[in-house]
């Protein structure tokens, strides 16, 4: 048992849980967990995973903060307007719990970094706004076979999935990204803030159910939620054998920047 | 226009910077310690009254013009105290200036080319000189100009302003080192040889909690290579310097570590090929000391008073005819008023006429003889200054201490005033000991320079039981100048503050009486009599009263109420504390070594308990208002902890319950615990961090393992027992001892929930419990 004091006080709460006790909480401690995008999703993922105690938390993000992110994106403050968003986040995990690694890549996500990026982490967790992105770390993580949780919100919606290897992934869904423009991104639809929150930490627990191996996670199932209702369902999946990454014949076999809706690029 | 240094136009960016950093800071938009990084960098330094400020003026080779002086005297007046600081560091200070003044300060200064800059941080600090370089009858040469020229050349260098802590120069003009060169970072001695101007060069000396003799580094170099030494030593340092320690980082520290020959070879990989390049050689100014001549009328003064301070103050310059002059101030500071009649006359003599010294005074120089009769009228006529006094009162120095400083354990000032009162009106012939030294610092760090006094004193916290009372270490045998050997003074003893003034009367009254007989060999005064003498008068004063029997020995001079806690500031830097420790360690240390010979047993024995509770309380930050509070903070932030192993548990808990009669049957244990305690402090870091101490895990090799978590509070004995439990394999067993209540009626539910089974509680004859798990 390698808890400090101070540690074992502040997981006690976690320890005290039946199925992490003392071993559960060194596994989340020896974790490392990729946040990808640090806006809507990834603030409320970095503050609970850090609260946690996840050892290493990777940020990927190359923007700044602005003014009209901070009505979701909870981890950036007021006075971090202009600064980059992982360096905002990093001082606040920093703040929230020391123990923490925070390793800050400030660059977008593409084709030409994401394994590199990848390969150190055990968890990855997708907190960005835009189907291109959503897409390449659909495709990333399945062919460097990382688990990962996909998460999207719209107005008052969200829907969420966790891939492990072998299991249904985001194309096995949907073929393919819609064409730039076709679907509307936050920037121009709007969204709750607070759903936001709901669907963040509804990806830190599966972030943290696959590190201690507890409960079942949202694999080959995909949750939906509608917050007008407060309805939740989940859909069944299935790995599709057509599926262009996965399946029996796959056509996909390098990873792809698609373009991206133009107002994306400025606004995160 | 005369200047000392000159800086770059980057600076009025720099300023442009602070000014919104500082509007961000009011609106609460800078995070207080990222706002500190920034002005420190501006000389600026908050003060123990929030949002005040003191701001640190640069003054390159201690010097300053009238017009210069004058306007800072305003820009105080304005903006401040109405007086100016002269500080040890040969420079001066605006104090208690509030933040939205701040900008005022430093833009006004502008106007006379007086910068604050660099004033603290990890840089450059003030370069100083022998305070009467240049007019010193016994000058090797004048070093003022390389000071000065350094200054500028380091300052406006990019590379100079994130060093990983301060660095601080000195020259002296000759051997007597009155510049301290070997309690510097880099010190430059004036020597020379085969006709050649140079210099002996030292560096790695530092005053501080932690004081270090600096160590020759270069025998002799030729003057041409001053700036080629600092320039190869800072770069040096900056590659290698300490940067994550805020405590041991400067050079001194660096030398330490590397050790001499390790020390030398990276300095020389730098040194080595620069130092024949002559374009870097430092072009100096020509200071000139003379006097410009005035149309001024001649005001002359003659009587006893007249002739009585012109030979306490006055002095013959190389240059013949003219004077230098020693305005004797009250603890370094000088009113807006005396400002401007002394820089009005002055600016009449010249500009190269004003030299801060160490010891916190202001020293005149180039004042035509013809003219001493105004400047006497002047300085008689100060609203504030020492000159009734014999200089023996005004070459005192103290630090600012507790009135503005947050690390201030005690009142230097209102000592100094207290000693002015007493000592000033003695009979003591105070004008045959007008050199000697009485440096005081209001804690470990020396700004008042305690390390190079004939008599220092450096504030502590004194404890009687459990009260806390303003006392002072006293320190003696410094040994500056005579042929390069520096020593530091060493501490002898130590006296209640608020007896300090009648003790400096005693001893020095031996001291003037014997001088004679020692030819005024005062280290030698000091090996055969003087430090018995300190040991005798200490005693002599040692008794401090009860709060109720004599509130005054509580306060301290130049406060009206009692020392408190809260008056230390937050640890900023941390020493005071290490005092307070001490206090507790010797206790201990000697209880443990005298056990077996004292009167009653049981109260040394619940002693030692007590004192090995409250040594490092704290450490974390804790206080004790009384001894079984100090016992239970104790038991609850060390063994409970971890720190400190459960098994002093039992001891604790019965002397916390007052139960003497049972402490002898644990003699070995308390005296165990006491050991324990004092081991833990020795394996404490530098940040008051212990490097150990897990509890030791009790290996159950024929019985079951046992945890002890009686003062252990819900939720957490439930914690630890799983994490106990989590050690073992299934089937294991574990005991665990927990308390009546809360304890006993929740934990081995929750375990049982867990799927363990609770094979038996049993309630001990103590009171607490003793419960009996399988693991599952
Ligand atoms: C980390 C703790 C500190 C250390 C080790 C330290 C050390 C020193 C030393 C060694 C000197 C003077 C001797 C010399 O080198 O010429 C000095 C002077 C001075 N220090 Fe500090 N210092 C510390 C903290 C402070 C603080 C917190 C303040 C106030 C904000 C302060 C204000 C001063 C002043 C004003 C002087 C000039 C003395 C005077 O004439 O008033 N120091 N310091
Ligand atoms: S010696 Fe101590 S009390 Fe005096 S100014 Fe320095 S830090 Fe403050
Ligand atoms: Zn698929």
């Amino acid at each position: 048992m390698n808890l400090t004091e101070n540690q074992i006080e502040r997981y006690s709460r976690h320890i005290i849980l039946q199925d992490i006790g003392g071993v559960g909480q060194e596994k989340i401690l020896n974790s490392k967990v990729l946040i990808i995008g640090t806006g809507g999703l990834g603030a409320p993922a970095a503050l609970y995973l850090a609260a946690a105690g996840v050892g290493t938390i990777g940020l990927v993000d190359g923007d700044v903060v602005d003014i009209s992110n901070l009505q979701r994106q909870v981890i950036h403050f007021t006075p971090d307007i202009g600064v980059l968003k992982v360096e905002s986040a990093k001082a606040k995990i920093n703040q929230i719990n020391p123990d923490v690694i925070v390793k800050t890549y400030a660059e977008f996500f593409t084709a030409d970094n994401a394994l590199v990026i990848l390969k150190d982490y055990d968890f990855v967790i997708d907190g960005t706004d835009n189907f291109p992105a959503k897409f390449l770390i659909n495709d990333a993580c399945v062919m460097a076979k990382k688990p990962f949780s996909h998460g999207g919100i719209l107005r008052f919606a969200g829907q969420t999935l966790t891939h492990t290897p072998g299991h249904a992934c985001y194309r096995c869904v949907f073929n393919s990204p819609p064409p730039a423009n076709a679907v509307p991104t936050c920037s121009q639809a709007g969204v709750l803030g607070a759903i936001a929150g709901m669907l963040g930490t509804i990806q830190a627990a599966e972030a943290l159910k696959f590190i201690t191996g507890v409960g079942e996670l949202l694999v080959d199932r995909m949750l939906i939620f509608d917050a007008k209702s407060m309805n939740f369902r989940t859909v069944k999946l299935k790995k599709n054998p057509s599926c262009p990454l996965c399946g029996d014949t796959p056509k996909i076999t390098s990873l792809i920047d698609y373009e991206q809706a133009v107002c994306d690029l400025k606004k995160g | 226009m005369l200047t000392f240094y000159t800086n770059d136009t980057v600076l009025i960016l720099e300023q442009d910077q602070l000014e919104e950093d500082i509007a961000e800071f009011i609106k609460g938009q800078i995070d207080p310690i990222r706002f500190k990084a920034i002005r420190v960098a501006h000389g600026v330094y908050e003060q123990r009254q929030r949002d005040t400020y003191m701001i640190r003026i640069r003054c390159a080779a201690g010097g300053i013009t009238p017009r210069q002086l004058k306007k800072t005297a305003e820009l105080a007046d304005a903006y401040g105290s109405g007086e100016v600081h002269f500080t040890t560091r040969q420079e001066v200070q605006v104090h208690d200036v509030l933040i939205e003044n701040i900008m005022n300060v430093i833009r006004g200064l502008n106007e006379v080319e007086l910068s604050s800059r660099g004033g603290g941080g990890n840089t450059i600090r003030n370069i100083l000189t022998s305070a009467d370089s240049g007019v010193d009858p016994e000058d090797v040469f004048d070093v003022d100009p390389y000071a000065i020229e350094l200054t500028t050349r380091l300052i406006n260098e990019p590379d100079s302003w994130n060093l990983p802590r301060k660095f601080k120069i000195a020259f002296s003009n000759n051997s007597k080192d009155t510049a301290y060169t070997q309690a510097t970072c880099l010190g430059y001695v004036a020597e020379i040889r085969n006709g050649q101007k140079g210099f002996r060069v030292y560096c790695a000396g530092g005053m501080g909690a932690k004081p270090m003799v600096g160590h020759l580094l270069l025998e002799w170099i030729p003057d041409t290579q001053a700036y080629h030494v600092a320039r190869a030593l800072k770069v040096m340092f900056d590659k290698n310097g300490n940067r994550r320690s805020k405590f041991s980082n400067r050079i001194k520290f660096l030398w330490k570590k590397l050790e001499q020959d390790e020390f030398v070879r990276l300095f020389k990989l730098e040194f080595d090929p620069i130092k024949d390049d002559a374009s870097l050689n430092l072009v100096l100014p020509d200071l000139k000391n003379e006097a410009k001549s005035s149309n001024l009328a001649k005001n002359p003064a003659q009587g006893d008073d007249y002739e009585l301070w012109e030979k306490r103050f006055v002095f013959d310059q190389k240059q013949a005819g003219l004077k230098s002059v020693k305005v004797p101030l009250r603890l370094g500071d000088l009113l807006r008023e005396d400002a401007d009649s002394l820089c009005d006359f002055l600016a009449e003599m010249g500009e190269n006429n004003i030299r801060c010294d160490r010891a916190q005074n202001m020293r005149l120089r180039n004042i035509p003889e013809a003219y001493l009769g105004n400047l006497y009228h002047i300085i008689k006529n100060m609203k504030q200054s020492l000159v009734q006094y014999p200089p023996f009162l005004s070459n005192m120095i103290n630090c600012t201490g507790a009135q503005t400083c947050k690390l201030g354990i005690c009142l230097p000032r209102g000592l100094s005033d207290a000693i002015c009162e007493r000592l000033g009106k003695s009979d003591l012939r105070l004008d045959e000991i007008s050199d000697f030294k009485v440096n005081m610092s209001g804690c470990p760090n020396t700004c008042g320079m305690h390390h190079v006094a004939d008599l220092g004193f450096f504030g502590k916290i004194g404890r009687k039981e459990a009260e806390i009372y303003p006392s002072y270490n006293v320190m003696a045998g410094a040994h500056v100048g005579q042929d390069g050997l520096m020593l530091y003074a060493q501490r002898v003893d130590e006296i209640p503050s608020k007896h300090v003034p009648d003790f400096l009367y005693d001893f020095l009254s031996v001291w003037i009486e014997d001088k004679k007989d020692y030819a005024g060999n005062y280290q030698k005064f000091l090996d055969e009599k003087g430090k018995d003498l300190i040991k005798t008068l200490c005693e002599k004063y040692r008794f401090v009263p009860t709060y109720e029997e004599d509130p005054e020995m509580f306060h301290d001079w130049g406060r009206d109420r009692r020392m408190t806690m809260d008056d230390m500031g937050t640890a900023e830097c941390s020493a005071g504390m290490f005092d307070m420790i001490d206090v507790d360690k010797k206790q201990i240390e000697e209880m443990i070594k005298t056990i077996e010979t004292v009167e009653n047993k049981k109260e040394t024995l619940y002693k030692i308990i007590f004192h090995s509770s409250r040594m490092l309380l704290v450490t974390r930050g804790l206080e004790s208002k009384t001894e079984t509070q100090a016992i239970e903070l104790f038991a609850k932030h060390f063994v409970t902890a971890g720190l400190v192993n459960d098994r002093f548990q039992d001891v604790l808990t019965l002397a916390k319950l007052d139960l003497k009669d049972e402490l002898l049957k644990h003699q070995a244990l308390i005296l165990d615990l006491g050991q324990t305690v004092v081991d833990l402090y020795k394996n404490m870091d530098d940040s008051l961090r212990f490097k150990t101490e897990k509890t030791e895990e009790i290996p159950g090799q024929n019985g079951p393992v046992v945890k002890d978590f009686r003062g252990v509070q819900c939720p957490m004995n439930f914690v630890k027992t799983k994490l106990a439990l989590e050690t073992l394999k299934s089937g294991d067993k574990l005991e665990v001892l927990l308390d009546n209540g809360e304890p006993i009626e929740n934990v081995p539910n929750s375990i049982a929930q867990e799927g363990h089974k609770v094979l038996h509680k049993n309630k001990q004859a103590e009171g607490h419990w003793s419960v009996l798990i399988e693991k599952v």
